[in-house]
């Protein structure tokens, strides 16, 4: 097996030119952590570093992952961490999830049937890493997920793969204020009816970086839903990148697909590549595209000066709401909030 | 309060406003009524300062400055403010948002300190009952699902709460029902005073059945054509635009 890293030749690395970032070097040889908020009842963890690996580990471990990266961190990493839920059991407080150190990453998370769980993903923006996270949703699990990923000068490269067994829900949120080269990648199976997938996502870019978010969804059996937004604000000389895959598979009838995707720019030397895509092998099935690039909207900027509004304050207060319905989709209050308060933060760099 | 001397006003490169001229003084109310295409919109527009409205010759003079020179927002901190014909609609700025949003920077740019989200609140729920602004309204989306009547009434509720020197009201008849011209009507007679001076800009008479002006002015092709009392309105009315230009010419 080769551990080569993609290059722009390879169709969906076309806007992400990890091989170039990297140079010879690569990633490197070194693993990364992952470390947990305390741990509530109902939940355990196993550390990936250690010998004997539980049945349930050796169960999921490394069966999801796909893309080439992963490939490389499967092969490398010697950390990480894996979680399970256990069967009925509501975790009611967020379970925090850092990436932290330079390196390679992987983490395992299971939901048993009817587990539910909120987790807060935060990427440690300092380092070069990559981390490749595997999801296993039981019958009727419901994973709460947000992800923040704050502005950094690295390359961070994520590959998320999960998959959804009978009504199982995953609801997530992806805040990215940029890297040097910053991917996550989702590749996503519903295999079981009445499975859904809610994933929404903002980036606020400027300078000079860059943010990728690529998703495969896969509706393997009928009766399921996936529902994406993405929400891009990019200044400077910034890139922002979504290319969603969703596949419709023959006989998946009653499947209902959605995706969104759209990017103010805010200069010249920003850019955007919205790519939503879709295949549909079966007849009877609810799907919808698009995706749209603009500007601010002239009569609106008008209209908040003309209230007294000043123009920096009346453009964030426009770039805020531009995003606002994918903020919206976080269901937890005052995590939303958060993302609400980092994403208004971030504005204020972009907005001069 | 407000001057305007022979101004000529172009937008993209045509000449709308051809040597307008017109003086309003603080208490009174004028109404200024032309046809479609005479200029009404834009004289509205360039008064709040909006980009693409360029004035090529004469002047402005709000308050004995160049009114040229402000911005926008600095107009409006001036106590300058323009119910829009077409107010826009902001998915993702709920109302309350944007009326906080409004009223302190007003203030910031005025030196006075910020008002906290429950004084206004109490500020904005006090003036919103008599213009019959739901609190329903105040949480939704700025004027996004708002009926032509509930946009206007949203205008007026600005007016009310940014209390402004100079209020020019541009087409804020249009669209609206007998009662709901009754409501905004009482709500812009309620702000009449000494030390305010609105500007009505109107297609047709009905308005100023409600709200009755001190002088009326008529508008046509760029310029003032004729000038009166409120009786004025009620000619217009009578003849029609053709015939009072005609006698004007």
């Amino acid at each position: 097996m080769t551990l080569a890293l993609p290059t722009r030749r390879i169709e969906e690395w076309k806007y992400s030119d990890l091989a170039r970032v990297l140079g010879d070097a690569g990633f490197g040889e070194d693993s990364a952590r992952a470390l947990v908020g305390p741990l509530p009842h109902g939940v355990e963890a196993f550390s990936l570093d250690e010998a004997n690996r539980p049945d349930w580990v050796n169960a999921h471990y490394g069966k999801l992952s796909t893309n080439a990266v992963s490939a490389v961190s499967l092969a490398k990493a010697q950390g990480g961490i894996a979680l399970r839920v256990h069967k009925n059991t509501h975790v009611e407080a967020p379970l925090a999830l850092d990436f932290l150190g330079q390196g390679h990453v992987r983490a395992l998370l299971v939901l048993q049937e009817g587990a539910s769980l909120t987790l807060l993903e935060r990427c440690g923006g300092g380092e070069t890493r990559n981390a490749g996270f595997e999801i296993v949703l039981g019958r009727n699990a419901r994973l709460d997920h947000v992800r923040v990923a704050p502005n950094s000068s690295a390359v961070q490269v994520e590959e998320i793969s999960m998959t959804l067994a009978n009504d199982a829900q995953y609801r997530a949120h992806f805040a990215n204020f940029g890297a040097r080269l910053s991917r996550l990648e989702l590749t996503i199976a519903l295999k079981g009816e009445g499975a859904s997938v809610d994933l929404s996502g903002v980036s606020v870019l400027s300078d000079q970086s860059h943010a990728d978010i690529t998703t495969h969804v896969t509706h393997e059996v009928g009766q399921t839903q996936s529902l994406q937004l993405f929400k891009n604000v990019v200044g400077g000389g910034a890139q922002a990148v979504y290319q969603g895959k969703v596949t419709v598979k023959p006989n998946a009838d009653g499947s209902d697909s959605r995706q969104t995707a759209k990017a103010l720019l805010l200069g010249p030397r920003a850019e955007a590549d919205l790519k939503p895509e879709l295949e549909i092998l079966a007849d009877d099935v609810k799907c919808a595209h698009g995706a749209a690039v603009g500007d601010l909207d002239a009569d609106s900027l008008f209209y908040l000066k003309a209230r007294g509004i000043p123009e920096k304050e009346a453009r964030h207060l426009l770039l805020h709401a531009f995003l606002e319905d994918a903020m919206a989709c976080i269901t937890g209050p005052d995590l939303r909030e958060s993302v609400r308060g980092a994403v208004s933060r971030a504005l204020d760099e972009v907005t001069v | 309060m407000l001057e305007i001397k022979n101004l000529h006003v172009a937008v993209d490169g045509k000449d709308i406003l051809r040597g307008l001229s017109l003086r309003v003084d603080a208490g009174e109310v004028h109404a200024i009524m032309g046809p479609n295409g005479s200029g009404k919109s834009t004289l509205s527009y360039v008064l709040a300062g909006r980009a693409g409205y360029e004035i090529t010759e004469g002047s402005i003079r709000y308050r004995g400055k160049d009114l040229a020179a402000l911005a926008p927002e600095e107009r409006a901190a001036e106590g300058i403010f323009l119910a829009m014909q077409y107010p826009v609609e902001i998915p993702g700025v709920t109302t309350m948002m944007f009326l906080k949003s409004a009223i302190n920077a007003q203030r910031r740019a005025r030196g006075e300190t910020e008002l906290d989200a429950v004084a206004i609140l109490k500020a904005v729920r006090k003036k919103a009952a008599t213009l019959n602004v739901s609190e329903e309204m105040l949480k939704r989306a700025l004027n996004v699902g708002f009926s032509g009547g509930e946009k206007k009434r949203l205008e007026i509720l600005q007016m009310a709460l940014f209390e402004p020197r100079l209020a020019i009201l541009d087409e804020t008849d249009s669209g609206l029902d007998i009662d709901a011209l009754r409501l905004v009507a009482e709500g812009v007679n309620s702000m009449r005073a000494p030390g305010r001076a609105m500007l009505l800009i109107t297609h047709y008479q009905r308005l100023l059945d409600y709200i009755v002006p001190d002088r009326v002015h008529v508008l046509a092709k760029g310029r003032i054509v004729a000038e009166g009392g409120k009786e004025l309105a009620l000619e217009l009315e009578a003849k029609g635009y053709e015939q009072i230009i005609r006698d004007a010419a």
